[in-house]
């Protein structure tokens, strides 16, 4: 890989690790949530600085350069968590369902 | 004495849940029925107030599967025998309430569909020809799915028996809820028939299946019946 591309992409990864950090610090983020983006980061961060390690992977999965491996499995992580992503507001738009209908009853039983 | 409740959801419906409310009243006083005033933002909850009627106001618009939900679980909560879907737009005939719940009262059946095509000469509602294709195919599908031909729907005139009120207090689908809820009750092994009403054209308001959204509509009905109908119960 060129040096341009480690620099570009070790301080990509360290921006958002960052940035993570930040919003856990300020709780935006819960912790449960934050940690597989982290855990991501992280490894692309350490992985990208290991001299060889790329390469060694890169010629293990068969693709032919770093940064479409890269490219490739950062794409298919991000969809694995969007699904995840998904899940999750699907089951709060259940609860605060669930919690309209019940309060509204609450109420009109209190009237 | 058999209790019935009709569960009658509103969304801005200033104009028009007054009147229906007042024909219910007049036809059958016996008769109770709940307004679900599914957060409107017009005056529907104001005219509830002030003419006291029996209503409850969802503290923010979930949707008709959502509100209709509420209403189940008033009726389950309330101990009711049969609740009725009924639309508070003048849409649906109370007239035709004791033979939409004849069937039930015999024992026969779990739900009953206020169906416009299951008897032509009965119906006299006109609908476009787009719109009873879309039923058509979705008839087929429920019908595929579960082996039971099902005319009208996406009929929101139906009745439903004690031991539906409970299975939809707890679960309801929010999207699409009458094709939906069909079939995921026939999946369950619930028995449904078919009764012919007929509707009067839609007096106020707008139905909640807009055009340019149908083809949209369409796609996400039939996913969500192959969904809920393919595969064993939940």
């Amino acid at each position: 890989m060129s040096f341009n591309l480690i620099l570009v992409s070790s301080c990509f990864s360290l921006i958002v690790i960052l940035l993570i950090l930040y919003f856990l610090k300020k709780s935006k983020i819960n912790i449960k949530y934050a940690l597989v983006w982290l855990l991501l980061f992280g490894f692309l961060f350490i992985s990208i600085l290991i001299p060889g390690f790329l390469e060694w992977i890169t010629h293990i999965l068969g693709f032919q350069m770093s940064s479409n491996m890269i490219l490739s499995i950062i794409i298919g992580l991000l969809v694995i968590i969007n699904i995840s992503l998904t899940t999750i507001v699907s089951s709060q738009d259940k609860k605060i369902r669930l919690l309209i209908q019940e309060v509204s009853i609450l109420k009109e039983k209190q009237r | 004495m058999t209790k019935v409740l009709l569960i009658i959801p509103a969304y801005n419906e200033e104009g028009s849940i007054l009147k229906t409310c007042m024909t219910v009243k007049k036809c059958d006083s016996s008769l109770d029925f709940v307004v679900i005033n599914d957060g409107s933002k017009d005056k529907t909850e104001e005219i509830c107030i002030k003419n006291n009627l029996p209503h409850i106001n969802l503290i923010h618009n979930l949707g008709i599967g959502g509100a209709v939900q509420t209403g189940y679980k008033y009726a389950y909560e309330n101990n009711y025998d049969i609740a009725i879907q009924f639309d508070g737009d003048g849409q649906h005939d109370v007239t035709y309430v004791p033979k939409i719940i004849e069937p039930i009262l015999k024992g026969e059946t779990n739900m009953v569909i206020g169906s416009r095509f299951v008897d032509k000469n009965s119906s006299e509602f006109k609908s476009s020809g787009a719109r009873r294709m879309g039923i058509r195919l979705i008839s087929f599908f429920i019908k595929l799915v579960t082996k039971k031909k099902v005319y009208d729907t996406t009929s929101g005139f139906r009745a439903v028996d004690k031991s539906l009120i409970e299975y939809f207090a707890r679960n309801y689908p929010v999207e699409y809820p009458e094709p939906v809820s069909t079939t995921q009750i026939l999946k369950e092994g619930f028995s449904i028939t078919e009764v012919p009403v007929s509707m009067n054209e839609r007096e106020e308001g707008v139905s909640s299946i807009r055009a340019w959204k149908s083809v949209y509509y369409m796609i996400n009905v039939i996913l969500s019946i192959l969904v809920v109908g393919i595969g064993g119960r939940k």
